[in-house]
């Protein structure tokens, strides 16, 4: 391991970050308020320690390729250094009274889950609002991705990095270079991000609030500009565009990409986006015919409300239009499992990724023919490919690792004098980087009132979830330190 | 007439004996001095030891003066050098190559085109594949054979004592069968082919062979009586490439369909290319995993291991389990005859296909596909009738038609006529002969006599 050379790359990484705080300043000088000062100086905080650790480790021997435990080193820390660097302009501006909140705020957004602290949102200045919508984006596709895209000696070795941020069950390296495919993906997101925003400019947002919540749709935050989230603004269109918008992040954007080059059947073949589309129309339907009359007189605005909430929840973006806690309980076991279960691999999504969960069904369910047939040689495909076995096994430890962190992480929220369900809500919804769940922390509700010590779980369990465990969790095994 | 045969193995040797047998001028190559030997031994062709894939060593075959090379050896590749060179050395002459590879297969275009200009592609597994296929189509008759591109069939059935048509004269078939037309090709009565005359009666346990269109086969097998069975659940014992291809074309069917594999690795490769069907890991001769897998409950045990012996036995394993047909693949003429002896129902051979669609190549006179009835005493002609032929414009009563050789079938256009004594056949007919093997040259004969003209 070496950690000088590390220690240079996140260097280099923190000014990134630092720069990225121009944009925010661009709308806080356009606006002319109170976060102006805050963003001019957590940038120059920001940029500074960024070029002295740059400076400071410019000798590091970066001869050679980034090895597979640097590579995770480098991720984690990046995140870590994101999420802590980010909370300045929170800080500075002195929105929270509490430090934590700030820290909370930063890595709920970075790592796309969305809850928020925040218990008056309008009331904040417009430029710190926009530097919280766009720790969406940025971590959305991924800081390291992204990095990768502009940073030219990150190069050599990249794929390292790239696997270790861009987890998946089997990763998609789309074209020789790493360079080139990080390029690409963020070229896609940054396309899809400007047509969300000028549909949503249409249907009669500003250019600020159209361009947070593409942020928010794209990297399926969930961060809103408004008190209200979605539901503020009562409107039809904007509802459906959003709707669409977050199902396309949803998507393996490898797939938008064979879309975009001229295979248009390219979802409809690939198993894992028609899984995922499959379990977005059989429970937005079922949640729209199960609210119709008990909560909706017309049917058109049950399927609405339905289709936006179950696309929400399972691309785990986390906006509301509907105070789904007074839905039927069908429909809130619907959502609930949706948690669970999340977007597709590659996509900007959370959770277990529906490849996970349609790789263990099958399995099992080919467990079940050895039963019936025991000499049967057993594979298990995705459309004609087969899954290596050693693939499997990794999406089995990553399932039992998820479900153990999941519940220890429960147990330390509890500990604190957390309600059960509001515990578990507040843990699965932070761990599959949904951000609204259930009970005290529902889609009315925010994060405000838990704990300090509740907090720093949750945002551990943020970055658990966006990095997909192992890159975290690594950090704490010793063997990962020896020579 | 010469024709360069390239590989003196089973295929290449079985053709060279047909060919020789046809008074046909035949030079064997081969780099083995001993599959050379067995070819001096029994054929009375010429033999040239060396490699076929050598240009020198096709040179020296007079290539140049043959009219038609066939590239037989076992080798995919070398089978593809062997036509690049000839199509350099001798442009222009047609050339038969046996290609096996799924992976050339997929590409038929590039060998028909420059630089090797293959005339025809044979890949006897596909071969084998389709005709095991075209006996499930209808698994209670022995044998099935498709012509004019499946819409008449021939097939062979045991006559059962229950049929209606038992102890009858030919003449007064028409009665019985009504309107539906159908001829009866061919008797086979203790192991003697009889071509039927008016008069002739047919027994029970006669294997009668009929030709009828297709769309009223169902029909008449019912007249054969007996039970009619329907195929559902199926073991293919031997995952090579028959037993792949087989898997294929029944996979997401309405068959249960299992495949025993020995090989692990092909096995896992098996279980990665197939969908519905269910890959076993063991052998086929193991008694534990028949019993596990319910043999006795097969409608049809398919075995097609590159082993005829362990292909023979898991078929005798499987019917003494229950199972209701078995078909064994089975490469060594030798054993063609005692395998139905045994009670194997059907038997398939990727030689014996690889030289059907030579020999069909090969004839002349327009011959548009061939068929060998059981024990190959008798073949099947498929061809068109020409202008010039004497055949044409003559009732068929009249017609002086060799003996032993019988009119099955005439094709005019769209219509299919099963003819009787009355019917003509007119110029570009397709017309079906069956014909005893003996028989065969004098066929060719009147079909084409006249064609000298050209």
């Amino acid at each position: 391991m070496r950690w000088r050379y590390i220690l240079h790359i996140i260097g280099a990484l923190i000014i990134c970050i630092g720069l990225s705080m121009l944009l925010p300043l661009g709308f806080s000088v356009y606006y002319w308020d109170q976060g102006l000062v805050p963003l001019l100086q957590a940038m120059m905080v920001t940029v500074i320690i960024g070029l002295s650790l740059a400076i400071a480790f410019r000798n590091a021997n970066s001869k050679g390729f980034v090895s597979h435990r640097e590579g995770m080193a480098i991720t984690a820390l990046g995140w870590l250094a994101a999420g802590s660097f980010g909370a300045l302009p929170f800080l500075f501006g002195g929105v929270f009274s509490h430090p934590v909140d700030c820290l909370f705020e930063s890595f709920s957004g970075f790592t796309t889950t969305g809850a928020s602290v925040l218990t008056d949102i309008e009331m904040v200045p417009k430029g710190l609002l926009f530097w919280r919508s766009l720790t969406h984006w940025l971590g959305g596709m991924g800081i390291i991705v992204l990095s990768l895209a502009i940073l030219p000696f990150l190069g050599v070795g990249g794929m390292q990095l790239y696997k270790a941020e861009v987890p998946g069950p089997v990763p998609d390296k789309l074209t020789p270079r790493i360079k080139d495919t990080a390029m690409l993906l963020w070229q896609v997101y940054l396309l899809f991000s400007l047509v969300e925003a000028v549909l949503l400019m249409f249907g009669g947002m500003t250019l600020f609030d159209a361009l947070c919540h593409t942020f928010g749709t794209m990297a399926t935050g969930g961060f809103s500009t408004k008190n209200a989230s979605i539901a503020y603004y009562d409107s039809a269109y904007i509802q459906t565009v959003i709707t669409i918008f977050m199902l396309i992040a949803g998507i393996n954007f490898s797939l938008h990409l064979q879309l975009l080059r001229g295979k248009p059947l390219i979802m409809w073949r690939n198993p894992e986006c028609r899984f995922f589309l499959g379990l977005f129309l059989i429970f937005g339907l079922v949640t729209a015919l199960s609210v119709y009359q008990a909560n909706y007189p017309s049917l058109g605005q049950a399927v609405q409300y339905a289709s936006f909430q179950v696309a929400s929840i399972l691309t785990t973006t986390g906006y509301a239009t509907a105070d789904y806690e007074l839905w039927p309980s069908l429909p809130q076991y619907l959502l609930l499992l949706c948690m669970f279960i999340g977007g597709s691999a590659g996509s900007t999504a959370g959770g277990m990724k529906c490849m996970r969960i349609l790789l263990l069904l099958k399995q099992s369910y080919q467990e079940l023919i050895r039963v019936i047939h025991p000499r049967a040689v057993i594979t298990v495909k995705l459309g004609k490919q087969v899954v290596p076995p050693d693939v499997l096994n990794g999406i089995w430890s990553f399932f039992i690792l998820w479900l153990g962190l999941l519940i220890l992480s429960i147990f330390l929220v509890a500990a604190t004098g957390v309600d059960l369900v509001t515990s578990f809500a507040s843990v699965l919804a932070c761990i599959g980087n949904i951000g609204p769940g259930i009970g005290g922390v529902g889609p009315t509700d925010n994060y405000a009132m838990i704990p300090t010590f509740a907090k720093w779980v949750l945002m551990w369990c943020m970055l658990l979830g966006r990095l997909e465990i192992f890159t975290v969790i690594i950090l704490f095994v010793p063997e990962f330190y020896r020579k | 007439m010469k024709i360069v045969i390239v590989g003196a193995g089973e295929v290449g040797f079985h053709i060279a004996q047909r060919l020789a047998l046809e008074n046909k001028e035949v030079v064997v190559i081969d780099k083995d001095p001993e599959a050379l030997k067995r070819v001096s031994e029994h054929l009375d062709v010429q033999i040239l030891q060396g490699s076929g894939s050598n240009p020198q060593v096709l040179e020296e075959a007079g290539i140049k003066s043959a009219e038609t090379v066939l590239a037989v050896t076992n080798s995919d590749e070398a089978n593809l050098i062997v036509c690049f060179f000839v199509s350099f050395l001798a442009p222009g002459i047609p050339k038969v190559a046996r290609i096996r590879s799924e992976e050339y297969n997929a590409y038929r275009e590039a060998l028909a085109q420059d630089p090797l200009n293959i005339t025809m592609v044979i890949n006897p597994d596909v071969e084998v594949v389709n005709s095991v296929l075209r006996y499930m189509s209808a698994p209670d008759v022995e044998e099935i054979n498709e012509f004019a591109g499946g819409r008449i069939v021939m097939v062979g059935k045991y006559l059962q004592p229950d049929s209606p048509l038992k102890d009858l004269r030919l003449v007064h078939l028409p009665e019985k069968i009504g309107r539906k037309r159908l001829i009866i090709a061919a008797l086979m009565r203790e192991g003697q082919l009889i071509i039927p005359k008016g008069t002739d009666k047919i027994k029970a346990h006669d294997l009668v062979y009929v030709v009828c269109e297709k769309k009223d086969l169902e029909q008449i097998l019912k007249l054969f009586g007996g039970q009619v069975h329907s195929l559902r659940n199926i073991l293919i014992v031997g995952g090579g490439k028959i037993g792949l291809g087989l898997a294929t074309a029944l996979d997401n069917k309405h068959y249960n369909t299992k495949l025993i594999e020995s090989d692990p690795e092909r096995s896992q490769y098996l279980a990665a290319r197939l969908n519905r069907v269910i890959v076993l890991h063991g052998d086929g001769t193991d008694q534990e995993l028949l019993e596990q897998e319910n043999i006795g409950s097969m409608d049809m045990v398919i075995t097609v291991t590159g082993e005829e012996e362990l292909n023979i036995l898991s078929c005798l394993l499987a019917k003494r389990l229950g199972a209701y047909k078995t078909l064994a693949r089975i490469n060594k003429f030798a054993y063609m005859s005692l395998v139905q002896t045994v009670g194997i129902d059907h038997i398939v051979s990727t030689r014996l296909a690889a030289i059907y669609s030579i020999l069909h190549y090969i004839r002349r006179g327009r011959v548009l596909s061939i068929v060998s009835l059981k024990g190959e005493q008798a073949e099947v002609l498929e061809a068109i009738a020409l202008e010039t032929s004497d055949i044409v414009g003559t009732p068929l009563r009249e017609l002086k038609f060799p003996a032993g050789a019988l009119i099955l079938c005439i094709l005019r256009g769209e219509e299919v006529i099963i003819p009787t004594g009355d019917s003509v056949i007119q110029p570009q007919d397709r017309i079906m002969i069956l014909s005893t093997r003996k028989n065969i040259p004098l066929v060719e004969k009147s079909l084409m006599v006249k064609l000298e003209y050209f």
